[in-house]
């Protein structure tokens, strides 16, 4: 199936682009998608996402909606990966 | 009531919200936790909006490469006094009418109940996550609203909590890596991030327009992009 896969905040800079269209496997979860991410774009492995068992350091919308990682995605959706900032 | 001098000084807002939402802004206490570079604009914002009473709390001393950002700072308070007094000094003369009440020192556990007491809005404009989930806590036990702002870079984000309607800080964001304690920032990120927080607190003791109440602002100065993510 296919989906959309939007770049928010420094992620965007690590991948170099603003959105891209993946092809992916049926049922693919959220906490998948983000293992997939990772083999496509190793800058985003270590600079990113925190070690292993670490995903929630992530967050991800999907269809304009805050989701978690066990949902199963559809062909199709749109999903935005963003950091959680914490500057004051 | 509000007196002559305050419906001229205020005309053109009360042509929004009317004399009883300024009335309401008058009456309202908000606590602006953290008087840095969010906590400037925010604070500012506030005392201009005529919030009756402001609580300004922070532990440090500015800093000269504080001042890319922190504005109610200025190169004669570097290393001076604490920045609640710093900002305090500023917002007095701006705005004789309100009153402005700070608390110089870390908030912990132990002391927040009573720092934070009789607050009706809470902003955070902290640095980092730890006293975010403090700030948290303390919203839930007293039902009151928090309004989240953070920065990094050209980017930003915003959302209002609100116990009982929406998710808690540390259920949206439950782990969020704490990194070194140099972060890159232009200061105008600060003043945008920190505008809109302050729209926030106008909206909610107002009670006009909507606030990011299950909406996160996600903002990307960078590449002009603002986007509200469905939080429910």
């Amino acid at each position: 199936m296919k989906i959309r896969v939007r770049y928010f905040a420094r992620y965007r800079s690590l991948v170099g682009k603003s959105e891209e269209e993946l092809e992916v496997p049926d049922g693919i979860t959220v906490g998948e998608l983000i293992e997939f991410l990772k083999e496509r774009h190793p800058e985003l492995k270590n600079e990113v996402f925190a070690e292993e068992d670490d995903l929630a350091d992530v967050n991800v919308s999907r269809n304009g909606r805050y989701v978690k990682f066990d949902e199963a995605l559809q062909d199709g959706d749109v999903v935005a990966i963003f950091p959680p900032v914490s500057g004051g | 009531m509000l007196s002559e001098r305050e419906i001229e000084r205020y005309d053109r807002q009360i042509m929004i919200f009317g004399k009883e939402g300024q009335e309401k802004l008058k009456g309202a206490k908000v606590a602006v936790v953290g008087v840095g570079g969010l906590g400037s604009p925010v604070a500012y914002y506030l005392a201009a909006a005529g919030v009756g009473t402001l609580l300004l709390v922070d532990e440090q001393r500015p800093e000269l490469s504080n001042l890319n950002r922190q504005i109610l700072h200025w190169e004669e308070d570097v290393g001076e006094r604490p920045k609640p007094e710093s900002a305090r000094w500023k917002l007095e003369r701006f705005n004789s009418d309100i009153k402005i009440e700070t608390f110089s020192g870390r908030l912990t556990e132990e002391n927040v109940e009573e720092v934070l007491k009789g607050v009706d809005v809470v902003v955070d404009c902290l640095d980092n996550f730890e006293t975010r989930y403090l700030l948290d806590d303390y919203v839930h036990r007293k039902k009151i609203p928090l309004v989240h702002g953070a920065v990094e870079g050209m980017h930003g984000q915003i959302t209002t909590i609100v116990p009982g309607l929406t998710k808690s800080l540390k259920e949206l964001f439950p782990k969020v890596k704490e990194k070194e304690e140099k972060f890159p920032i232009i200061g105008a990120t600060a003043g945008v991030v920190g505008s809109i927080q302050a729209m926030e607190v106008i909206k909610l003791l107002t009670g006009i327009g909507e606030p990011l109440i299950n909406k996160l602002l996600l903002i990307d100065l960078a590449l002009n992009i603002f986007d509200v993510v469905e939080l429910k």
